[in-house]
């Protein structure tokens, strides 16, 4: 499971479309966001850091189910059926790459954030964030190899970009969700994405995520949770 | 076929059944294969036989019938890392290089080859740091049977190996192959290739419409399927002696050419030339679909549909 992981982290890696949609946008963003207009104030830097590290660490995430749904369409799932592997330390691996690969995404925004707008936060807060950031994607990453395990590999790029934009947008990740109009706005909160982003901001704020935050968060990732089993043993059966 | 007393068999396959809708794609099969035989599933496209291939494996569940590896389950086989296999169509994952992925499918078995002996195995010393998707047709079918062998399991199953391979990388691969099978080790390899299944196995086994029309050695099965065919020009003469000439067992004209499946073509020939029809003769070696011609015409009991 770890060498299997491992081998998919170096492949994932080694996409340069990766490094440059899922590391170097989310950056890049973050950077016009708040550079624009002779630079953002304390409070936006932070959030704004938080948002888009949030952003690149769930289409990070996401694109791991991309990756397997290619795998399944090569051929390569049905080829690792025919090797001791078990179909559940495939699924386990990937999911450990995933963990992985979310990393870079929330590490080079922290530090744009940290070292070109300043953003200053206790040595704890940037441990908690960078923590909580991390272990948030989780439903995210379920989410992908659900879709991943359901759908065609070309259906599955599209559909994970569309959730990843989509959750991003709606769950207030780009700009907050207070700009949006009430209705949705009020839909807003209790997106996974919008939770995912409130574990993150508790922190900056000086405090921790609240129960509620934390509920919903659970609720998503039990949902995808189930998704991705139902969709892994849908396709179990025909890959 | 019997049964050996004693460790259990390689494979034992009875009375398996697998149907897709209407089709029975395999339609109860028995086959048993010994440990350290190399084995050839030889039939047309469409005979049934990766999907005998995938009840073996146990990627695919038998509807009647039982399927064994070394006397168990075929997942437990699997699972124990007593199996390797190269499946019909496989394409290599992008992004990685040769060594990386048999190195990586080496160590998820239990007792693996040195990767630096598969490579050289499966001739792939030149191209161990070149990008997996980066190959030629023949080296991607080499790597992948590679990761087959890359475990050292006790049966290696291999699916139409060659297809789509020139004549060269052919010929290197069955080398590879046979050296592999010549360390003790069980192979079974399919194909649609007479002389491929003849040349390389100790034992052929012919499979059509999803059932097993014939099974023996490689001259054995070419007598079965119907020797030799004999062809020469009738210009004009009539057709209904030829039926009665020693050894014939069909009969085809085309364009007034005959076209004779004999099992004896020396007995046709040396007729033929006493009747003073030499006309140009030719004798070749029964291709594998013209021997399914002659199989597969007798009408089957319960009258062909398709």
């Amino acid at each position: 499971m770890i060498r299997y992981a491992w081998l998919e982290v170096r492949r994932t890696l080694r996409e340069p479309a990766f490094v440059i949609f899922g590391v170097g946008m989310p950056v890049l963003m973050y950077l016009l966001f708040t550079r624009l207009g002779g630079g953002a104030d304390g409070d936006w830097a932070a959030t704004a850091m938080v948002g888009m590290a949030a952003y690149g660490a769930l289409g990070s995430a996401l694109s791991q189910g991309t990756v397997l749904a290619e795998d399944k369409t090569l051929g390569w799932l049905r080829q690792l059926r025919v090797t001791p592997l078990r179909p559940v330390e495939i699924v386990a691996g990937r999911a450990l790459t995933a963990s992985v690969v979310v990393l870079p995404a929330i590490v080079v925004v922290l530090a744009a954030g940290a070292l070109v707008n300043g953003v200053s936060l206790h040595a704890w807060q940037w441990g908690a964030l960078a923590f909580l950031l991390w272990i948030g994607t989780a439903p995210f990453t379920l989410l992908g190899l659900g879709n991943g395990y359901h759908l065609s590999a070309q259906t599955t790029g599209l559909v994970n970009m569309g959730c990843t934009l989509l959750l991003s947008i709606i769950g207030g990740l780009w700009f907050p969700s207070t700009l949006l109009p009430d209705w949705l706005g009020g839909i807003a909160q209790w997106t996974p994405a919008h939770s995912f982003a409130e574990l993150g901001l508790s922190v900056t704020r000086g405090s921790h995520p609240t129960a509620g935050t934390v509920s919903v968060l659970a609720g998503w990732l039990l949902l995808f949770g189930g998704y991705a089993v139902h969709a892994y043993r849908r396709s179990a059966r025909r890959v | 076929m019997t049964m050996t007393e004693g460790t259990p068999r390689a494979v034992s396959v009875t009375g398996a059944v697998r149907t897709y809708g209407t089709v029975r794609a395999v339609d109860g099969i028995d086959m048993s294969i010994a440990r350290g035989e190399t084995v050839a599933l030889l039939g047309r496209n469409g005979a049934g036989k990766t999907t005998s291939i995938g009840l073996l494996l146990g990627l695919e569940e038998p509807e009647a019938g039982d399927v064994r590896l070394f006397g168990g389950p075929p997942r437990r086989a699997v699972g124990a890392g007593r199996v390797g296999a190269m499946l019909q169509e496989g394409r290599l994952i992008p992004r990685v290089t040769v060594r990386e992925l048999v190195t990586f499918v080496a160590h998820s078995y239990p007792r693996p080859l040195p990767v630096r002996e598969t490579l050289e195995l499966a001739g792939l010393d030149d191209v161990a740091d070149r990008r997996a998707d980066r190959l030629s047709g023949g080296q991607t079918q080499r790597v992948r049977f590679a990761l087959a062998l890359a475990g050292n399991p006790e049966l290696v199953v291999l699916d139409e190996p060659t297809a789509a391979l020139d004549v060269e990388a052919r010929r290197s691969f069955w080398t590879s192959m046979n050296r592999y099978a010549q360390r003790g080790n069980t192979v079974l390899f399919s194909t649609h290739y007479l002389e491929e299944a003849d040349g390389n196995a100790d034992r052929v086994v012919v499979i059509d419409r999803g059932r097993i029309v014939a099974d023996g050695s490689g001259e054995e099965v070419k007598r079965a399927v119907g020797g030799n065919l004999v062809s020469f020009d009738l210009a004009g003469s009539g057709t209904a002696w030829l039926r009665d000439l020693p050894g014939v067992l069909s009969v085809e004209v085309r364009r007034d050419r005959a076209f004779l499946r004999t099992t004896d073509s020396d007995a046709t020939v040396v007729a033929l030339a006493r009747l003073g029809a030499l006309r140009r003769l030719e004798v070749t070696a029964a291709s594998l679909e013209d021997a399914f011609l002659a199989l597969t015409a007798a009408p089957r009991p319960e009258g062909a549909t398709r």
